[in-house]
């Protein structure tokens, strides 16, 4: 029997039956890294500390351009347009605009971000149930293409228009059953009870909007490529349908997002790698029915319009890692092994969902067991994985949790804890800051105390870090 | 406490319970009474072992302690935590 | 290989699907019998199972040794390490998974288990693909044979008002790997489809439900359009899960032919098994292609038309099929048994995951059967 010397308190497990397999839940042996998209992870964590989040640039633009290359050399005229929320740190931001891609934004915040970082109007899509009327008017001055999701917004629009003495192209969100996703009914104008109709007919009656533009977004992590085809087939046979009868030319037909990463939903069965498929499948299956769907344009000697996809989580996923460190561990009392990291669900939102591959920053003896690892939160559901098989880990070990590029920079809650530093790999192998971890400072800087709440001798003093890097005080 | 656990050892005695008990080399336990199965890991197992010659948890620690290199307290206290585990199973 | 090759009369031969609960028994077992009960098959027998209750890793008499492997879902990697222990303990030979739910892990294997020796007759990932549950009704339309009305569904709510949509209570609601439930209203649907999801995830298939008698058929398509050895059976007996219980060989051409066009149409390879549903106007809808053995597939033996054995003589390239005629009125009649255990072999299954062959030979009985 393995010991190695190492001490581990003695215990005992029963043996339930229904599910004893000692290879069941074998992780591949090579599941040691030491070094993240180059640079040492021991060096990373001493520099930035942990927990911590790298991004790898030439990943993330390889990816891009390989995601991107699929539909181009399917399709003429495309266009991808970066879904902000995914991930919408600003360097992220920037290397999308730099890799030619649009900026797809939803709420005002995400607009203004936006043009702060340089997009100009002309370049953003703007989705999304609730824009306000004055980001509505920033918006159509600035020649934004704004995709309207219900009837008040699209008076909204017509009114600024009007007031503007412009005339406004701008796209509609539809939704419908495409027999493959649920319906995300609550989106947009629905095409089976006739809203979409509804909708088409008030801008075409309107002096001063024009409809230019269809969009649907069919779900996110969508599995089958046929959805998609059923998605192109029904938005083109609407749009061959509107321009036979109305003074219609649509000229974006914008498809969403909702590809699949190389993560392993916990709902799927089968391993990412055998339910994933691959991206030019889905560019395969988009393209043809589009080019199918958009026959009679080119018999009419038209041009074809140009396709939008919306493209988050694909995209960059895979590109980012968190480096976690072991805090403590522990034996349930059903005998497995647990381990407390420094982060959690609040900073892995997307571990609700999915198994995120977990790897190892150094070797181990001893026997793999059933671990579980839990977050930092004084919440019972604050689980990074449920069951996965582990060496005995010690406080102090570092993990690396992979694919974590999308949603979690976006949705990490601001809950007990400061959230950490961002860190991007450079092409170059230069380390970066791009997003600061949180203080005190920063924690206290939207609190407000009113005079009779003040502490009596009160001292202000902010910051808290070992790190040696730190934030630059000058941009606090 | 130690009440707790000297009762425990007594009853864990009676009948010869502990010393009918299977363990092989590699950590499978056999409780000929009750049909049960466990796993034991490598400390688990030599503290049974130890236990099921007669020796006293103090000299059970003493044991551990030489062979992990760790304070005699800790090795002692883990064995009587496992102790009570022990209880509820056997 | 040479033309009549008879090297497969001493091939290690691994067979998966080793669990045989008496309710719902995996085909490995029954595939594992037939191997050893032909008197020309000289090689091992390896069991392979994914829990250390999968009675057949301790089935002396057939199986000569028996591991425990991750689970399909810990993907093709962890598998293949698995695999290259059991290679190195055992020298396999040919490896023939019995298990829906693996067979895409080994698709994904094939070549990599070629380099080291080990061959398999199973699928391309487009053909498996094809036959897959979801897909099934547009390629059935494809090569002309009738099949059930289906969908595939994500959303629960789709069984409260699934009448307008022509489907009508009872229907059928299958897990997209495996199961299939008898639903006769929304309540029961949605339970049975949280059930299903929960085991064998997204998304679910309704069926409608056809009336008349379950026929099977099992053979070998030999991945150039041909299919070998058909064996037919009727069930004549379940089990109150829906199971075979008892069967007898049958021969009706109707099934054969719809049999041949899917195995012409998928180019399949590899041994597969086909469910109909002969309605009472003698319609044949097909239910399912499974992509694999049936756990009934001891009845080929019984009728002389070993297929587990034809399908090491394909890989050999023999040519010397020796395939009966088929016999109709030969019955099964499924029983349960109780098999022996020691200890020490159960403690190596639990403690290494698996017991070496030799270790098992020297328990193994003298009389096989
Ligand atoms: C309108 C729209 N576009 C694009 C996306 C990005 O989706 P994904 O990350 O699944 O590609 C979303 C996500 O919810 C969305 O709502």
């Amino acid at each position: 029997m393995e010991t190695n010397g190492h001490w581990e308190p003695p215990y005992i497990q029963p043996h339930r039956f229904g599910a004893i397999n000692k290879f069941g839940k074998r992780s591949v042996k090579d599941n040691v890294v030491t070094e993240v998209f180059g640079v040492s992870i021991n060096d990373l964590v001493a520099q930035y500390g942990s927990p911590l989040f790298v991004l790898g640039e030439e990943s993330l633009r390889a990816n891009v351009r390989k995601i991107k290359s699929c539909f181009e050399q399917r399709y003429n005229l495309c266009a991808h347009g970066w879904s902000y929320k995914t991930n919408y740190i600003s360097a992220v931001c920037r290397i999308m605009d730099q890799e030619g891609s649009l900026a797809e934004v939803v709420s005002n915040f995400e607009y203004e971000k936006a043009r702060a970082l340089g997009v100009p109007g002309a370049r953003i899509i703007f989705n999304g149930p609730n824009k306000s009327q004055a980001i509505l008017e920033r918006a159509i001055a600035e020649g934004a293409f704004i995709q309207a999701d219900h009837m008040e917004e699209l008076r909204k629009i017509e009114a600024i228009a009007g007031k503007l003495a412009k005339k406004v192209k701008i796209g509609i969100r539809l939704n419908f059953d495409t027999g493959f996703t649920e319906p995300w009914s609550r989106f947009g104008f629905n095409l089976e009870s006739g809203q979409a109709h509804e909708a088409v007919k008030y801008i075409s009656r309107s002096q001063n909007i024009i409809l230019a533009g269809l969009h649907s977004h069919i779900g996110t992590f969508v599995l089958e490529p046929r959805a998609y085809a059923q998605q192109v087939r029904i938005m083109c046979e609407l749009m061959k349908e509107l321009e036979g009868m109305e003074n219609i030319e649509i000229q974006n037909l914008d498809i969403g997002g909702g590809f699949p990463s190389k993560n392993a939903l916990q709902s799927i069965y089968l391993p990412p790698e055998q339910a994933v498929p691959k991206i030019s499948e889905y560019a395969d299956a988009i393209c043809e029915s589009l080019l199918e769907g958009c026959k009679y344009r080119k018999e009419m000697g038209k041009d074809l319009p140009r396709l939008i996809y919306e493209s988050g989580r694909a995209m960059i996923d895979e590109s980012e890692v968190l480096i976690s460190s072991v805090v403590g561990t522990k034996r349930l009392p059903d005998g497995r092994r647990a381990a407390i990291l420094d982060a959690g669900t609040n900073l892995m939102f997307t571990a609700f969902w999915y198994n995120h591959p977990v790897k190892l920053t150094r070797e181990y003896f001893g026997i793999e067991e059933e671990t579980v690892l839990y977050g930092p939160l004084c919440m019972n559901i604050d689980v990074v994985r449920n069951s996965i098989q582990l060496p005995a880990l010690n406080a102090g070990d570092k993990l690396l949790i992979a694919n974590v590029g999308a949603y979690n920079n976006t949705q990490w809650l601001q809950f007990i804890e400061y959230r950490p530093n961002v860190v991007l790999i450079s092409e170059s192998g230069e380390s970066h800051v791009i997003r600061w971890a949180e203080d005190l400072s920063v924690m206290m800087a939207q609190d407000n105390v009113p005079p009779h709440l003040e502490a009596k001798g009160k001292q202000r003093k902010f910051g808290n870090s070992s790190l040696t890097v730190l934030r630059p005080a000058a941009s606090l | 406490m130690q009440k707790q656990l000297a009762e425990l050892m007594t009853t864990l005695n009676k009948n010869q319970r502990l010393s009918k008990l299977a363990i092989s080399e590699k950590g499978f336990l056999f409780d000929p009474e009750t049909g049960q199965s466990f796993t034991l890991n490598y400390s688990g197992m030599q503290t049974l072992n130890h236990l099921k010659r007669g020796e006293s948890l103090e000299d059970t620690a003493k044991h551990l302690a030489d062979e992990f290199k760790i304070p005699h307290d800790t090795a002692l206290n883990s064995i009587e935590a496992f102790l009570i585990q022990l209880g509820r199973y056997i | 290989m040479s033309k009549n090759g008879k090297a497969w009369r001493n091939w290690n031969v691994a067979v998966t699907g080793m669990n045989a609960s008496p309710e719902s028994p995996g085909p490995g077992y029954a595939v594992a019998r037939c191997l050893r009960e032909d008197p020309e098959f000289n090689g091992r027998i390896i069991g392979i199972g994914y829990d250390v209750l999968d009675a057949g890793l301790y089935a002396r008499n057939i199986c000569d040794g028996g591991y425990l492997i991750p689970y399909p879902s810990a993907g093709k990697d962890a598998l293949f390490e698995r695999l290259k222990e059991l290679h190195e303990a055992e020298d396999i030979n040919v490896i023939i998974p019995c298990l829906d739910a693996e067979i895409q892990n080994f698709i994904a294997l094939k070549d990599e288990l070629e380099k080291l020796g080990i061959k398999m007759l199973i699928p391309s990932k487009e053909q498996f693909t094809m036959r897959a549950k979801d897909q099934l009704s547009k390629f059935c339309e494809s090569v002309g044979v009738l099949a059930p009305e289906s969908k595939t569904i994500t959303n629960p709510s789709f069984f409260d008002d699934c009448e307008s949509q022509g489907f009508e209570y009872p229907l059928m609601v299958k897990g997209i790997f495996y199961d299939a439930v008898l639903a006769r209203n929304a309540f029961e649907a949605k339970a049975i489809m949280a059930k299903l999801v929960n085991s064998w995830g997204y998304p679910v298939l309704v069926q409608k439900l056809l009336c008349g008698d379950e026929f099977d058929l099992s053979a070998i398509g030999d991945g150039r359009r041909g299919m070998l050895g058909p064996v037919m059976m009727r069930k004549r007996a379940l089990t109150e899960k829906g199971k075979a219980w008892a069967g007898v060989t049958v021969e009706e051409p109707g099934i054969a032919e719809v049999a041949r066009k899917l195995i012409h149409g998928l180019s399949w390879s590899g041994p597969f098994e086909v469910e109909v549903m002969r309605t009472h106007d003698e319609k044949i809808y097909l239910i399912e292609i499974n992509p694999r053995f049936p756990a009934w597939i001891y009845l080929s033996h019984a009728v002389n038309r070993n297929l587990p054995i034809l399908l090491l003589k394909v890989l050999a390239g023999d040519e010397e099929l020796d395939l009966a005629p088929a016999k109709t009125g030969t019955f099964f009649i499924r029983h349960a048994q109780e098999l022996i255990v020691d200890l020490p072999a159960f403690e190596s299954m639990l403690i290494d995951g698996g017991i070496a062959s030799d270790v098992i030979g020297k328990h193994r009985t003298v009389s096989a059967v």
